[in-house]
């Protein structure tokens, strides 16, 4: 059953509520996309689940944690795979984006970042390739492409890594950025440091 | 699936593994547990699809990620919810526990001379506060389990949280979470659960 109305909280940033606005960007799913000033958060903290940001408000429930989240509009909306085989897949790369995200912020510090990401890209790599349809899983846009995608972004435009010599995640990244909706949401984002 | 042929590879510890384990063996899912010695993963290294432990075979084909298998297993299983909505609410769950996994990565890959330090933090600070959280969540239900009434994976995750390798860095639960003790209790006494950890003291 369809949320009546969703609202999704975060800061005025990309950060961890990208992936869940690409997603609702892509099913052209009306939400209220609200941005809270650091002012403000102090005051709207406790009225979080678990005092953190993102928070999906689903017809006036409060629920948190961006994956769970970006997981529950993706399969809403038909963005998480046509089996459980699929989904399994999808789930598999997401939990390796994951990983390499929080290997990341330590590589952010280190001499030489580049070590960290030629394994995880290398993974990402071969997953595309398994797959041969252009798409992480199945055919079709899914959560997974969106996720490699805002990754492969935030890396680029912070210049901590670089996608030369994997042409299969430079073509997924034209993929995601490229589907109707998800271009005319990209136009119309406002830029943002994070 | 019933007749799928699955083997869960993995060290022999509870550590990523034991949650995928937990919902084969509550399911009542015959599979292959291959504990793997430290000398013998190098050479099955290779048929790791991401180079690393768990890896588990579903009628021959490889799959990464814990997390993702266990969730596999669980929607096999119904062990998933009955909603979307049910499934967000299991997933809130294993993403909190993973945030509470990556505390006890602190410990363990902290600096020899931080150590102490950082795991005084993860006993008086992290542990308290997901299972606070924990404590809360099945209060905002009806007091006996995450979702629903009845087990599903997110009972399963904190029952490992507790007990398994997140809970051996934690120390044992305080008396003050009444309601995530009678869970563990609970799942604990589960006859295939009670059979399945009598046999890996």
């Amino acid at each position: 059953m369809a949320p009546k109305s969703m609202r999704l909280i975060y800061f005025d940033a990309r950060g961890k509520a990208e992936i869940s606005r690409l997603v609702l960007a892509a099913a052209g799913q009306t939400y209220e996309d609200v941005r809270l000033t650091k002012e403000q958060w102090p005051a709207e903290k406790p009225n979080t689940p678990f005092l953190q940001l993102p928070v999906l408000e689903i017809d006036g429930k409060r629920y948190g944690q961006s994956i769970a989240i970006a997981t529950y509009l993706a399969r809403e909306f038909g963005f998480c795979g046509k089996s459980n085989i699929e989904e399994l897949q999808i789930n598999q790369a997401i939990q390796l984006a994951v990983d390499l995200m929080n290997t990341g912020s330590k590589a952010f510090y280190e001499s030489d970042p580049a070590k960290k990401f030629p394994k995880y890209f290398q993974f990402f790599e071969k997953l595309l390739k398994e797959s041969g349809t252009g798409f992480v899983v199945g055919n079709s846009l899914t959560l997974a492409d969106i996720v490699f995608y805002d990754l492969v972004f935030n890396y680029i435009s912070r210049k901590v890594a670089s996608i030369e010599g994997y042409p299969l995640l430079q073509a997924l990244s034209k993929t995601v950025e490229s589907n109707e909706k998800i271009k005319a949401y990209l136009a119309a984002r406002k830029p943002t440091e994070f | 699936m019933a007749s799928s042929k699955i083997i869960v590879n993995y060290f022999d510890l509870t550590g990523r593994a034991e949650i995928i384990r937990l919902v084969l063996v509550y399911a009542g899912k015959e599979f292959e547990d291959n504990r793997i010695s430290r000398d013998k993963w190098p050479e099955i290294k290779p048929k790791s699809p991401f180079g690393q432990l768990p890896f588990v075979e579903i009628d021959g084909k490889v799959y990464g990620q814990s997390l993702a298998l266990a969730n596999f297993f669980a929607r096999e299983f119904n062990l998933y919810g009955r909603s979307n909505l049910d499934s967000l609410k299991i997933d809130q769950v294993a993403q909190l526990n993973e945030d509470f996994f990556q505390e006890v990565v602190k410990v363990f890959t902290a600096d020899p001379e931080k150590k102490a330090e950082v795991e005084k933090k993860l006993q008086e600070e992290a542990a308290p506060k997901f299972w606070g959280f924990y404590e809360r969540l099945l209060k905002e239900n009806n007091g006996r389990y995450f979702v629903d009434d009845e087990v599903t994976l997110a009972d399963l995750i904190v029952y490992d949280a507790i007990t398994g390798f997140i809970g051996s860095f934690t120390g044992p639960l305080p008396d003050r979470y009444p309601l995530l003790k009678a869970l563990v209790e609970k799942i604990g006494s589960n006859q295939r659960i009670a059979a399945y950890k009598a046999k890996h003291q």
